[in-house]
């Protein structure tokens, strides 16, 4: 039972620490929880770190209205004054103000029959994030650690899930605090507290850590000793990031004007940036918010202004990551918790629609210049293929090559499948 | 920190081929020289390692067996003697008592949420006295500290399940003062718990401490607002998770689907609004009220198809109910009546579990609110005696504490354990500190960060008079809550990621990586660690040119103990090595600050 466990340290006694188990390994499939001693025996390296996977998640805060983004209805009535453009891909339209997207849309898919049950904001976000409608039971944990629990390779230097400019982040539930997102709040800037103060340089940091470890014996030897070990590896992991050379990914001054001005002088446009920066460096899921689309009133002019600015990030990523050969291997998602009312209210808003919206999709083996599902004339409905939330995770599972019927164990000791039920929109891949 | 295994019904099904896993997971830190002191272990004796020694027995508790401890006052020496039969089959021997040192420091933390003065430590371990240990408890008690520490706990207990924190930070410092003035004034527990349970009115931001009792019920709302409040009700008060059997009976214990919803019957005809500011165009919201509905039931839907309902008027868990048609006061009296009943052994076990596990490390039952009648609980005959003399006294939330804190049981060191091995209470665990005591310590070891920079200064200075009324008015209402008008952006942003939920099992509680970077490169606390400016540390090295001293010196500081011969030997060679002493000691205080010790009630 134990000699497939091969990639675990032990100690010579042949005997392994239950703190240094989990970190070096369970990053993964084991779930930080309570471990179930089956759910360990399974445990093989090999088909646990499938190799470089990535994911990019641009989440439009709010709830984005289909009918300006991707699923316009040009000159009917919910279709209000918004016009359609046609993209790179003959028969697929967009609403205009996305120009980027258009231009890229050979890489991008469509799925505009996104159908769920929750039209309340913090709900729905959070079950746009887990797959789970909120439970009191259970912590779920966002996409993001998910991936990062099977994906992230335990030796990496960096975080494995970033959130960039959000202030209200999904994390990693049960998963623990070693899939927990790294939060970076301004991209323009590095991390706080990140950089090493003034006058230590790497060499005296080292000194600093090499003391501290030793000064901790006498308290690890008369009982402290898992609290220490504790304490050293999360001191490991950060200090391995602080002194990491890969830490200037998080440094988009280092891009050329030319480019960042093609992402868009926004925080929106410099988080996406900054994802493309981080994912080429390893980390495994990055999450770029874009606030403000619950445009209950005075929608066309916002969504105008808001498209303004995520139209430039998601088409330059999506274009950026093809050029550099990273689009294979990173899924882009770009999705809302929700969509909006095709009927317009009388403040010249609309306002939440779950029951039909759209999601893009790029990269990660999906099909570009596609598009999945209709929604009928007066897009009140889904017309053709409903795709549901499970499904939709399902999806992101199969892109990223995880299995999404793989159980973790939750803190109450329940097994907890990564996606409960749906299943992939296989027309989405060859 | 041992890995709890017996107190789930699914831990206890381990087969016997798992013992191989067992051994597993029973050993060793990878650090280089860690290891039970004095034990050599050649290589050949790997094959014979003993297992770590099994768990303690638990049990389930019935009525009986709450029933018939006594609820008399404790005698001295009553816990020990029980805890010591429970250790008779284990053959272990207790851990020994702290040293002076070690007991003022674990004292004043467990009581205060802060570390004692150097000439404290000093003084305490002079004093001659036998009886000192005692005492020094009892001047603790009294003191304001006690009662804000206290609070504080259970502020953090209830913020950290809240889905949102309406009102921000204000309206919970409300619910901490006001918790403060229970505990100050020695309200018994069942007091506290009917006054948060049948609160009404209003919750004010300018009225802070006013009310705070509401806070419990006020900061939930929307629909599920009742199912809310009746699973945190029974959670902090009872000790039971009854949420889980929200949506389907509850996997693990027996309780009904229907129980559940007809504990939020209860809380059914509460309603809760914001104040409205009509006239203050800027701040529309004035805080939180409690409001009375006239009519409703709760409705619980069904399993078949959940738009359907059933109504489930209120009913406990005793099956008990308040009648038909009750008002809202009348059924949370109602609740509250049963709730604090001198039948209800969970209510007052529920908070002897607490408060054992917060001094003690580990609890009877954990998480400390998982308890009930289908979980099991170690060292059951402990439990149910300090439960019963407990509720003897009143509910008397200090006298617990004190017993509790003069046993043996309660003075013995840490000691080293295996990472699954659990001390059978022969030992006291380590804990990690409250996030405020932790920047009390920082604090202390630091100087205060209260005040504001020249940038900060400029802001708050008034630049016209609309503005200083403003800020007048604010003061007022700083002072008269008792914060500072100034919050150092520090602080805040400290607490925020130190922060953690008190009720979860220790084990689960992970630091993070932006809390160890905060610590690490901080640039705020980097600059009150350099040895030169009007630092402390700058004072210590001035005052104190032999390195002895000042290491001394550092260490009461931060650690409130003296370093061991061996700290010394290693700081000096750091510091021969490092040939700048004021370089030097600038890391031996970040070494310091950044250690594990800094964070752990030991």
């Amino acid at each position: 039972m134990l000699q497939s466990l091969m990639h675990i340290q032990t100690n010579r006694d042949g005997v392994v620490s239950r703190r240094s188990f989990l970190r070096s390994v369970a990053v993964g499939a084991a779930g930080l929880g309570i471990l179930g001693w089956k759910e360990a025996v399974a445990l093989q390296a090999a088909e646990l770190r499938k190799q470089g996977m990535a994911c990019i998640l641009l989440f439009m805060r709010g709830g984005p209205s289909q009918l300006e983004t991707f699923d316009p209805k040009p000159g009917t009535e919910h279709g209000g004054p918004t016009t359609a453009i046609s993209t790179a891909v003959n028969g697929i339209q967009v609403a205009e103000h996305w120009p980027s997207v258009a231009k890229a849309m050979n890489d991008i898919a469509l799925i505009r029959s996104m159908t769920s049950r929750e039209g309340e904001h913090v709900r729905a976000t959070y079950q746009l994030h887990t797959g789970y409608a909120p439970s009191g039971s259970v912590k779920y944990p966002s996409i993001g650690s998910i991936a990062a629990a099977e994906l992230g390779k335990p030796d990496f230097d960096l975080p494995h899930f970033v959130s960039i400019g959000s202030r209200n982040v999904i994390g990693s539930g049960f998963l623990g605090m070693s899939v927990a997102p790294f939060i970076v709040a301004n991209a323009a800037k590095m991390p706080n507290n990140v950089q090493l103060p003034r006058k230590v340089d790497a060499q005296r940091f080292g000194r600093r850590l090499d003391l501290m470890r030793d000064l901790e014996q006498d308290f690890a030897k008369s009982g402290g000793s898992a609290r220490v070990d504790e304490h050293k590896a999360l001191y490991g992991s950060a200090s391995r990031m602080v002194l990491s050379p890969r830490l200037k990914a998080f440094d988009i001054s280092q891009e050329k004007d030319a480019v960042r001005d093609l992402y868009g002088r926004t925080p929106f446009g410099q988080g996406c940036l900054l994802a493309r920066r981080l994912v080429e460096q390893g980390v495994t899921f990055v999450e770029v918010e874009s606030n403000g689309w619950d445009t209950h009133q005075d929608n066309f002019d916002r969504v105008k202004k808001l498209s303004g600015v995520v139209d430039p990030g998601f088409g330059t990523l999506v274009a950026d990551l093809k050029v550099r050969g990273l689009l294979e291997r990173t899924l882009v998602i770009w999705l809302g918790e929700f969509g909006r009312t095709p009927r317009i209210n009388p403040r010249t808003g609309r306002d939440h629609f779950p029951r039909a919206f759209n999601v893009a999709l790029a990269g990660g083996g999906i099909k570009g210049g596609h598009v999945i599902g209709a929604t009928s004339a007066d897009a009140m409905d889904v017309k053709e293929r409903p795709v549901k939330v499970p499904d939709l995770f399902c999806t992101f599972c199969q892109a990223l090559k995880i299995d999404p019927r793989k159980t973790n164990v939750s803190t109450g000791g329940r097994p907890i499948k990564i996606v409960d039920g749906g299943e992939a929109v296989k027309e989405l891949f060859t | 920190m041992t890995h709890h295994m017996t107190t789930t019904k699914r831990a206890r099904l381990l087969p016997v081929l798992a013992i191989g896993l067992l051994s597993a997971w029973a050993v060793t830190a990878p650090s280089s020289d860690a290891g039970p002191p004095n034990k050599k272990r050649p290589a050949f004796q790997a094959a014979n390692k003993p297992i770590a020694p099994l768990p303690p027995a638990s049990a389930l508790l019935t009525e009986q067996d709450w029933q018939k401890a006594p609820m008399t006052p404790l005698q001295p020496g009553e816990i020990d003697a029980l805890v010591s039969k429970e250790l008779q089959s284990t053959k272990l021997q207790p851990a020994d008592l702290t040293t002076d040192e070690q007991f003022i420091r674990r004292a004043t933390l467990d009581l205060t949420g802060q570390l004692p003065k150097p000439a404290d430590v000093d003084q305490f371990v002079a004093d001659q006295d036998s009886g000192k240990r005692a005492r020094l408890i009892d001047r603790l008690l009294a003191g304001d500290a006690y009662a804000r520490h206290w609070a504080r706990y259970w502020r953090d207990v209830i913020t950290a399940r809240l889905p949102s924190l309406p009102g921000g930070q204000v309206l919970a410092l409300s619910f901490e003062q006001w918790m403060f003035g229970q505990l100050k004034s020695d309200q018994g527990w069942d007091k506290v718990a009917r006054a948060m349970i049948t609160a009404k009115g209003q919750l004010r931001f300018d009225e802070p401490g006013k009310n705070g009792a509401a806070f419990f019920l006020a900061a939930h709302r929307g629909k599920d607002a009742a199912d809310e409040r009746a699973a945190e009700t029974s959670r902090i008060f009872l000790g039971i998770q009854i949420q889980c059997a929200q949506c389907h009976d509850h996997p693990s214990d027996q309780w009904k689907r229907v129980q559940f919803h007809e504990l939020a019957g209860y809380f059914a005809r509460l309603r809760e609004r914001p104040i409205r500011n009509p006239k203050n165009k800027k701040m529309m919201v004035g805080g939180i009220e409690l409001v009375s509905a006239p009519r409703g039931e709760h409705e619980m839907p069904t399993k078949e198809d959940p738009k359907k309902t059933l109504l489930t008027p209120p009913r406990f868990l005793n099956g008990k109910g308040p009648g038909n048609n009750a008002t809202d006061l009348q059924r949370r009296e109602a609740l509250a009546r049963e709730i604090t009943s001198k039948s209800n052994y969970w209510f007052a076990g529920a908070h002897v579990n607490r408060v054992w596990g917060v001094l003690m490390g580990q609890a009877f039952y954990e998480p400390v609110d998982d308890m009930g009648p289908h979980k099991e609980a170690i060292f059951p005959s402990v439990l149910t005696r300090l439960t019963g003399a407990f509720r003897g006294s009143g509910y008397d939330v200090k006298r617990l504490i004190r017993d509790i804190m003069n046993s043996q049981t309660y003075q013995r060191q840490i000691r080293p354990s295996e990472p699954t091995e659990h001390l059978h209470f022969a030992a006291v665990y380590p804990s990690r500190l409250p996030t405020d005591a932790l920047w009390q310590s920082l604090v202390n070891a630091l100087g205060d960060f209260g005040r504001p920079n020249q940038q900060q200064l400029m802001r708050l200075q008034a630049r016209t008079p609309e503005q200083a009324k403003k800020m007048a008015e604010a003061k007022k209402r700083a002072q008269a809550g008792k914060r500072p008008f100034f919050q150092n952006p520090l602080e805040a942003l400290f607490k925020q990621e130190f922060s953690f939920d008190p009720s979860l099992k220790p084990d689960d509680i992970e630091g993070s990586i932006t809390q160890v970077l905060l610590l690490m490169n901080n640039p705020v606390i980097n600059q009150r660690i350099q040895a030169r400016g009007p630092t402390v540390l700058a004072q210590v090295l001035k005052k104190y040119p032999e390195d002895d001293a000042a290491l001394r010196t550092l260490y009461m500081r931060t650690l409130a103990r003296k370093p061991t011969d061996r700290e010394v030997e290693k700081c000096k060679d750091y510091i021969a090595k490092a040939g700048d002493r004021a370089e030097a000691f600038e890391d031996i205080l970040w070494a310091l600050l950044n250690s594990t010790e800094f964070q752990t009630k030991r």
